[in-house]
């Protein structure tokens, strides 16, 4: 290879990838914090305010609610897609026919575009022309304001994001049965284990990276989700429906406040990461004792 | 003992995620069997009821759909033919088409160039630290969320006015998906012999045809999953095309079906034509390459 490694051949082969990545990515992280200590309305020059952005945002009750929805939403998704996941993987790893079609069909929404999941969901959730209150109708109730109220949006983002989401957690958790060593399995059937029994002595405890890495990405996700929260509610009424990135979106490219919109990112930016550290390091130590 | 998903060669996840000759897991009874199909249909069905829903939708009359939530009669192509008179499909396709082909092939090309050098290239003695380093410098960009890059990307664009073009999301597409690329493309690689390139090098092949020639025709299986994933981000992405586009006549997919609501506001049956319209070939490219996309995104996030 030494031939084929002279500098201007080995400078050319990086220049290109190192160039896009460090000024499209790189130098934005690093401007977002550096303007995260600064008041820039885009226009008059910034100015440096010190820690004066992450002081508003302790005081500042709309932060503090979308950061409650986030985690209401967080707590559901992953309480609720990681076991359903697992169990419909386990379902259709049996004999039934037709499983490999049914599992692209579970599969489907994680291939739909976020914006265009919250444009099908209004039409399940609106309090009046969607399907769940429509249903509920003529069966003589009075369905809840799933979406647009003050209290249940947050509920109704949680399950948009499980639809979206548990297909896809399925295909992987679908990927670590069938690298179960076989011959644990039919060892514990000959000795005489039933399904259940195998499933909970055998099957979930060897399975546990595979949980892991499940729930890191329904962690990861959840604080990404932005579209179906802007197509559901817009963050309304008055922003108790908004979620961390909804809320920063808003602060920043309709308030135009941007020093308190970038200090907004970086505190999602490190929540996500201390959430998903925290979970990897509790399994850790789980696993030990 | 654990199942070591992350561990797992590539070959080894492709085939625990084929659809051909199940392994059973669950051996089970006559019974058993029958209740579990029976649960699983149920399952699928309830996944795709909101499908069908806005299917349903689609072919009625907003006023019947305010009158009779839940019938299906009166049933009328009138919702479709607004949408083709009103919404300029094509040209979101386009738009998207030209954006998903151009970041993604120019994407993989320059990131299959950095991970060759990252760890096929010699660097000179002292400079082995540097060649991993770069590497390293590279894979911090999977711990960047999109979001914090939103408007800084904006000043970007202002500043070398890309406003108006395509580049001003092209760019941004590239620097996001490389980190991905190179992590696969380089672990790929380190595992790969070298043992070809060796041959091919002491017959006297150059840089460039080595590269496209001998090299990159190897790593086919790793270009197509990432070429699957990108795809499907550039095409679904939302976020970036609402801070950066700015003209109309660069509208995506997903920036088009976000204007839905505001354009049809009242008339839901032709808001729902209008999804279904985008919906449709998206569900038929997935249902021809079912198989690709689910290893492809199932192998990213393993892998990520």
């Amino acid at each position: 290879m030494t031939w084929l490694s002279r500098r201007w051949q080995v400078v050319l082969m990086l220049a290109p990838a190192l160039l896009v990545y460090s000024v499209y990515l790189i130098y934005p992280v690093i401007y977002s914090v550096f303007y995260s200590f600064s008041d820039y309305n885009g226009v008059a020059k910034p100015k440096y305010v010190g820690g004066a952005n992450y002081r508003t945002m302790w005081h500042d009750t709309v932060f503090w609610s979308s950061l409650r929805n986030t985690m209401v939403i967080l707590g559901i998704a992953v309480l609720v897609i990681v076991p359903l996941a697992f169990m419909i993987a386990v379902l259709l790893s049996s004999d039934i026919k037709g499983a490999g079609v049914l599992r692209a069909l579970i599969f489907a929404p994680a291939i739909v575009a976020p914006i265009l999941i919250g444009l099908i969901w209004v039409f399940i959730l609106d309090p009046h022309v969607g399907l769940i209150n429509g249903f509920l109708a003529s069966l003589g109730f009075t369905g809840p304001q799933w979406i647009g109220g003050t209290s249940l949006t947050p509920l109704s983002v949680a399950m948009v994001y499980i639809w979206q989401t548990v297909g896809f957690v399925l295909t992987i958790f679908y990927a670590g049965l069938r690298m179960l060593p076989r011959d644990v399995m039919e060892a514990s059937e000959l000795d005489g284990a039933t399904k259940w029994q195998q499933l909970r002595y055998v099957t979930v405890p060897m399975m546990q990276e595979t949980f892991g890495i499940c729930t890191v990405l329904v962690i990861t996700g959840v604080f990404k989700i932005f579209e179906l929260v802007y197509v559901l509610t817009g963050g309304g009424p008055i922003h108790l429906s908004d979620v961390l990135v909804s809320y920063m979106y808003y602060v920043t490219f309709q308030l135009q406040n941007y020093g308190y919109g970038m200090s907004l990112a970086v505190v999602i930016c490190g929540l996500g990461a201390v959430v998903s550290l925290g979970y990897l390091v509790l399994r850790q130590r789980g696993q030990r004792t | 003992m654990s199942a070591r998903l992350t561990s797992a060669s590539e070959g080894e996840l492709r085939d625990a995620l084929s659809t051909t000759a199940p392994r059973a897991t669950v051996r089970s009874n006559r019974r058993g069997l029958r209740i579990a199909t029976v649960v699983a249909y149920l399952i699928t069905f309830v996944v795709l009821l909101p499908l069908l829903w806005i299917l349903l939708l689609s072919f009625r009359s907003s006023n019947d759909i305010l009158v009779h939530p839940f019938s299906a009669s009166n049933l009328t192509t009138a919702n479709y033919r607004t949408v083709i008179h009103t919404l300029d499909l094509l040209l979101m396709y386009k738009n998207t088409f030209i954006l998903a082909t151009v970041s993604v092939v120019l994407g993989l090309i320059i990131s299959f160039m950095a991970a060759f050098a990252l760890t096929r290239m010699v660097f000179r003695k002292r400079r082995r630290r540097l060649q991993r380093i770069l590497r390293y410098y590279f894979l911090a960009g999977l711990a960047v969320p999109v979001y914090i890059l939103l408007f800084p990307v904006y000043r970007l664009d202002l500043t070398f006015h890309l406003f108006g073009t395509y580049w001003a999301l092209i760019l941004p597409y590239i620097a996001t998906t490389i980190p991905f690329n190179i992590l696969l493309l380089t672990g790929f690689l380190a595992d790969f012999p070298d043992e070809i390139e060796q041959a091919a090098i002491v017959d006297g092949v150059g840089l460039f045809t080595l590269c496209t020639k001998i090299v990159f025709p190897l790593m086919r299986p790793v270009a197509a999953t990432l070429l699957v994933l990108n795809i499907i981000y550039v095409w679904n992405e939302f976020p970036f095309a609402v801070t950066l586009i700015n003209k109309p006549s660069l509208t995506t997919v997903s920036l088009g079906a976000s204007q839905f609501q505001g354009q049809w506001s009242t008339d839901y049956g032709a808001e729902m034509a209008a999804a279904v319209l985008v919906l449709l070939p998206q569900l038929a490219v997935f249902g021809l390459f079912q198989r690709q996309v689910i290893e492809g995104m199932t192998l990213g996030a393993v892998k990520g």
